[in-house]
């Protein structure tokens, strides 16, 4: 990988690549220089870049006035909620397909890779109805059943991806060596296989925080993630741009930094293992 | 080595997760094609009686369905173009030799993990307001009237948004392709008189369009589906000027509370995303036995 290139050609390479990436990242660094702002600071024209009164009313105001933090909380316990449930119902059966393949494993990797091409609104009046009958609309419990289930298939792939890569020779190896089934699983496998659960783990969370059909559409008042909450914004009320990007910044920052952390695993886990 | 023990096993430890996506596939599925075979109208209690393909024929026959679908396709393709031609550029900028290349890939990536809402209203508001967006400053600043974006183009403005928000998965993904590239087949074409040119579209672009295709697929899956974007920036709107199949099915099913014609829509989208969806499958199928 080493390619060996002229300093001159390196310092034009990095300021391009600087300037492009600054502007990419741009919106997202203008909602948190914005969200420190007044209100009449945030539409000032000329625009202030950074010499304004750095405030923190914005966030104050936004958690009183709206009750930030249950949005935020419902966001936390739907996502990570719907992907430890998926994940308890998907290792088993990632675990199997990987280490006892038969020969319609690939067939049945493929079938439930299928259900995620399911568009979602191809099965919005069912599932509205049925939560309306059931009482699942505006709650937590309903969002994270709809939420494991389209990320199923997600976490099994994943998964399977993973355990594959585990060598099975090993096993051999501690079962000459005496080690019992408990032992091969605790000791040989798991340590083997926690690295691969934990960016599944991450993914997860990351696509579950950020869902935005089922989350906009089931929920109203009392259950809605931030994806919802921050929807309310759209109003021209909601014109207030210190506090939208208050409101923005508080729910993109743990993803962002969770997605940083997770950046490799992305493209398996969004490829399901067609890229790697 | 499998024994018949450890079959048996094995399909227990399966069962769940098929019998759950059974379930949530088959359920609904089959609710929707029912409901899309009724007259059914949340608004008028009584009788649901079954009216055949009415349904069906009133949706498509609806001018509203005809937009819906240019502008679904518009959409698509129009992000299509801007992610791959843009993530192959960007791809090939973040494979150079640079300082801080660590930090430059997590500023490209960064968009990716903004919620569809927030990147919405971010741009909506604070580049997009006629009045007090940033691109507003900048049209005055160069002496040019400023643009209302979403009221003048808003199915531009939106593919502009989504662009946004996907360029980094194609740059990502793009990028990881590029760096499996083997850098002596390279070299050894540039010994043999390659230009840059030839370079790149003898080597490069042949080794890089299976992840380009994997890109195209991927994204069209998700980009049929594209919803909370248009629900919170136009509505639809103006008119239906940047409703796409999706919203046009919310719309009839949640705001005119159409649960037959919403039924029939939906039914619609699946059709249209199954199409996408085969052509995906066997690109993942073919994988699986490499």
């Amino acid at each position: 990988m080493a390619r060996k290139v002229s300093t001159r050609r390196k310092a034009v390479n990095t300021g391009i690549a600087w300037t492009v990436g600054l502007l990419i990242f741009f919106p997202i660094l203008w909602t948190v220089l914005t969200s420190f702002k007044t209100e009449a600071q945030a539409i000032a024209d000329p625009p202030i870049w950074f010499n304004f009164h750095w405030t923190l009313e914005n966030y104050v105001t936004v958690q009183e006035r709206s009750n930030y933090f249950r949005h935020f909380w419902n966001s936390v316990v739907i996502s990570v909620g719907s992907t430890l449930i998926g994940l308890a119902i998907a290792v088993p059966a990632a675990w199997a397909m990987a280490f006892v393949p038969g020969k319609r494993t690939k067939d049945l990797l493929m079938w439930m890779l299928s259900t995620k091409m399911l568009p979602p609104v191809g099965v919005l009046v069912p599932i509205y109805l049925l939560f309306q009958r059931f009482g699942l609309l505006d709650t937590q419990v309903g969002l994270i059943i709809v939420l494991t289930l389209i990320n199923l298939p997600i976490i099994v792939w994943m998964l399977y991806t993973y355990f594959r890569e585990i060598p099975v020779d090993i096993l051999e190896a501690a079962r000459m060596d005496g080690a019992g089934l408990k032992d091969e699983v605790i000791s040989v496998l798991l340590p083997m296989a926690v690295p691969g659960m934990a960016s599944t783990v991450l993914l997860n969370i990351i696509l579950a925080w950020n869902e935005a059909f089922w989350t906009l559409n089931l929920t109203a008042a009392k259950a809605a993630p931030l994806t919802a909450f921050i929807a309310s914004y759209s109003s021209p009320e909601g014109l207030f741009y210190a506090k939208l990007s208050a409101a923005s910044t508080m729910a993109i920052a743990p993803i962002l930094i969770m997605g940083w952390f997770s950046q490799k695993q992305l493209v398996r886990g969004l490829t399901f293992g067609a890229v790697k | 080595m499998a024994t018949q023990h450890s079959r048996a096993a094995a399909r227990f430890m399966i069962s769940p997760s098929v019998l759950l996506l059974l379930g949530w596939m088959l359920i609904p599925l089959g609710m929707t094609i029912y409901f899309s075979l009724l007259r059914y109208n949340l608004l008028m209690p009584g009788e649901h009686p079954f009216v055949g393909w009415e349904n069906y024929s009133y949706f498509l026959s609806d001018p509203a369905f005809k937009i819906a679908l240019v502008n679904t396709l518009l959409l698509v393709g129009g992000v299509l173009i801007i992610t791959v031609i843009g993530g192959v550029l960007l791809g090939l900028l973040l494979d150079q030799v640079m300082w801080g290349q660590g930090i430059v890939r997590i500023l490209v990536i960064a968009p990716f993990f903004v919620m569809p809402t927030v990147s919405a209203l971010v741009w909506k508001n604070m580049f997009m307001n006629p009045v007090n967006g940033l691109f507003a400053y900048l049209a005055k600043f160069l002496g040019l009237q400023p643009i209302d974006f979403l009221a003048q183009a808003p199915l531009m403005s939106i593919i502009g948004i989504v662009s946004w928000q996907w360029l980094p998965f194609a740059t990502l993904i793009l990028l990881t392709a590029m760096q499996s590239l083997d850098q002596e087949q390279l070299e050894a074409a540039e010994m043999d008189g390659a230009g840059p040119f030839s370079r790149f579209f003898y080597i490069v672009v042949p080794h890089l369009s299976r992840a380009v295709t994997v890109v195209i697929l991927i994204q069209t899956i998700f980009l049929l589906s594209v919803f909370a974007e248009i629900l919170v920036t136009t509505n639809g709107g103006p008119g239906n000027a940047s409703t796409n199949l999706t919203y046009l099915v919310y719309a009839e099913s949640l705001l005119r509370f159409d649960v037959g014609t919403g039924s029939a829509g939906g039914v619609v989208a699946i059709v249209l995303a199954n199409i996408v969806a085969i052509f995906l499958m066997r690109m993942i199928g073919k994988n699986l036995d490499a």
